[in-house]
């Protein structure tokens, strides 16, 4: 193979666990708007959440596993009263919900900044084998990602469509106040989905830890990515999200090899704006009743 | 009509206030002043997008900061006068706004917001990039060239001229969209915002009237970043972050939606705010943060509509 097909495989599996990782992002952020109508712009904070704790677990647990285990744990702790209490009165009204969140974003980045610093750090491999495919070494912790989130993806699906409460949650997406009609607990379901949108970014947020550096604003590019994503796929469309996410990631990487990180993102921008044109709902997008 | 008279009142009365203060404060508070009748400016603009026809916009920080920097680099570059660098700034809003708009006012209200935030982010991401344009994070300074009246030139280093330089245009923008706005025109906006659906069956095309109000809003927004560039000399990446479009939502939000000019009171309780505790704490944007909450959880009518809501 000539060198330049090996380097855009590698980019585009570069790309493709990247996707991965925004998937898991994106699919909670949808889940949220689509079951509460809440557009949560403190979701890449939730996802700095994530990196940030590993980084402070990691010393104490000593593993990388048990970080991994503890990090949701903390999340849904946090995440479920801010639901409750806060978000609760605003649901349905996307616009007011958004700056309550971008609220809490300011409130969760400060707070970072002003516990762990403002400078980035770096978390090492958790593990520490690489191979050689064609001639190039490559991180094995990549694959190992890519295989926790694939289960990820499919235990949420199977939770979603093969289990009684991601029942319960999908007959609150369709019609709440039918739901809460046929005595479904809806309360308990709207807490429950935050917390799973929520603990969804917190693990992509301690597994790319490794990858990208821990930074206090590290998730205002994810935050972006994610939401474009769910735009192009469709708001509250869970499939379209994974297609979107791992369709614009693998595009993106690809363009990475030929333009400046800046630019393939304004890339990414230009073929939301066309999906948008085509679609305003995006492309899997539900039509408005 | 009643509340319509408590906010001509009020605006009136703010503008003769800011016009007296000026002769009366000292330096440091008449600059503080300065920037809040700029932010003000600002507010208004945003509130014929947020407050008459119900369209949340999270990107209005891009008209912000390429307003900004249209009026520097038309000054720098081509060595424009500075109501030519202005009307330059307010041409690019239009610009930007009339490209945008078409794609952002037909989405429904989640994507629009959503939309809008995203636009504002990857152009700040770019005007970051761009630095042999744009300076990057460090910015452009830049030297004005003095305002060249009949009667003699006006030099806006002077702290005074500058004060009643930017007066001018807050009346003149607060004039100018007070009279849209009690136009028909304004009219529609409000049939829209109420109900978008029943305007429609009236015969309006509600597409069309938000595009309308999303433009001159994007407008406004280029002329207060202008404005802004012009009085601190400087302009920066920065004026296209997050932080600016959503300065405008919490003003108007604090002041009073759908009021026009009861977001002034948002805009200087804020700019205290600001001015005060960014000077003792550290982590300022964590109490905006808290306020941003408090403000929503409390009323969402503002304190110029709560006033206005007592009087009868």
């Amino acid at each position: 193979m000539p060198e330049w097909a090996i380097t855009v495989l590698f980019l585009l599996m570069n790309g493709l666990i990247w996707g991965l990782i925004i998937a898991l992002i994106a699919l909670g952020l949808t889940l949220i708007f689509g079951v509460m109508g809440i557009v949560n712009m403190a979701h890449g904070d939730l996802y700095m959440l994530g990196a940030v704790l590993a980084f402070y677990l990691l010393p104490v647990s000593g593993s990388f596993w048990i970080a991994l285990i503890a990090v949701p744990l903390i999340t849904a702790v946090i995440a479920g009263p801010v639901e409750r209490f806060i978000l609760r009165p605003y649901e349905g009204h996307p616009a007011v919900t958004m700056i309550a969140t971008v609220g809490i974003s300011f409130i969760l980045q400060q707070i970072a900044l002003a516990t762990y610093g403002g400078i980035p750090k770096k978390i090492a491999d958790p593990v520490d084998f690489s191979f050689t495919v064609l001639g190039v070494s490559y991180p094995g912790y990549r694959l190992l990602v890519a295989a926790i989130a694939i289960l990820i993806i499919v235990g949420i699906y199977l939770f979603l469509y093969r289990t009684n409460y991601g029942i319960l949650i999908r007959a609150s997406i369709q019609d709440r106040q039918m739901a809460s009609a046929m005595g479904i607990n809806v309360s308990s379901v709207l807490v429950t989905t935050f917390i799973i949108g929520s603990v969804l970014a917190a693990i992509a947020g301690v597994l790319a830890a490794p990858i990208s550096q821990v930074f206090y604003l590290m998730g205002n590019d994810v935050g972006l990515l994610s939401f474009i994503v769910v735009i192009v796929g469709g708001l509250g469309s869970l499939g379209g999200t994974l297609i979107a996410a791992l369709t614009l990631c693998s595009l993106e990487g690809v363009l990475a090899s030929v333009l400046s990180p800046t630019q393939a993102k304004a890339a990414i921008f230009v073929v939301m704006i066309f999906v948008l044109m085509v679609r305003p709902r995006g492309l899997f997008g539900e039509r408005e009743g | 009509m009643q509340r319509e008279r408590v906010y001509r009142y009020f605006a009136l009365g703010f503008l003769v206030l800011l016009a007296v203060l000026g002769l009366v404060l000292p330096t440091g508070a008449r600059s503080l002043m300065i920037q809040i009748m700029i932010f003000g400016i600002f507010a208004m603009g945003y509130d014929v997008c947020l407050g008459y026809t119900a369209q949340c916009s999270l990107g209005h920080s891009l008209f912000f900061g390429s307003g900004a920097y249209a009026c520097v680099l038309s000054v720098m570059h081509l060595k424009a006068g500075l109501l030519t660098a202005l009307a330059i700034s307010v041409g690019t809003g239009f610009v930007l706004a009339a490209l945008l708009g078409p794609i952002c006012v037909r989405l429904s209200e989640a994507y629009f917001v959503i939309v809008t935030a995203i636009i504002a982010a990857v152009f700040h991401l770019l005007a970051m990039d761009l630095v042999w344009l744009t300076g990057g994070d460090d910015g452009l300074c830049f030297s004005i060239p003095s305002l060249k009246l009949g009667f003699g030139d006006l030099s806006l280093y002077k702290p005074l001229a500058n004060y009643y330089f930017v007066l001018f245009f807050m009346a003149l923008t607060y004039f100018v969209l007070a009279r849209i706005l009690h136009a028909p025109l304004g009219k529609i906006f409000v049939a829209i915002r109420e109900n978008p659906k029943r305007a429609l069956f009236l015969g309006y095309n509600v597409t069309r009237y938000k595009l309308i109000a999303f433009v001159v809003s994007g407008m406004v927004a280029a002329l207060a970043g202008g404005l802004y560039a012009l009085t601190l000399r400087y302009c920066s990446a920065d004026y296209m972050g997050f932080y600016w479009s959503v300065l405008p939502v919490v003003w108007c939000l604090i002041g009073g939606q759908g009021t026009l000019v009861g977001s002034w009171i948002g805009v200087a309780l804020m700019s205290l705010f600001q001015y005060y505790v960014s000077a003792w704490f550290t982590y300022y944007l964590l109490l905006f943060g808290v306020l941003v909450l408090i403000i929503l959880s409390v009323s969402r009518k503002g304190i110029l509509g709560y006033i206005a809501s007592r009087v009868r």
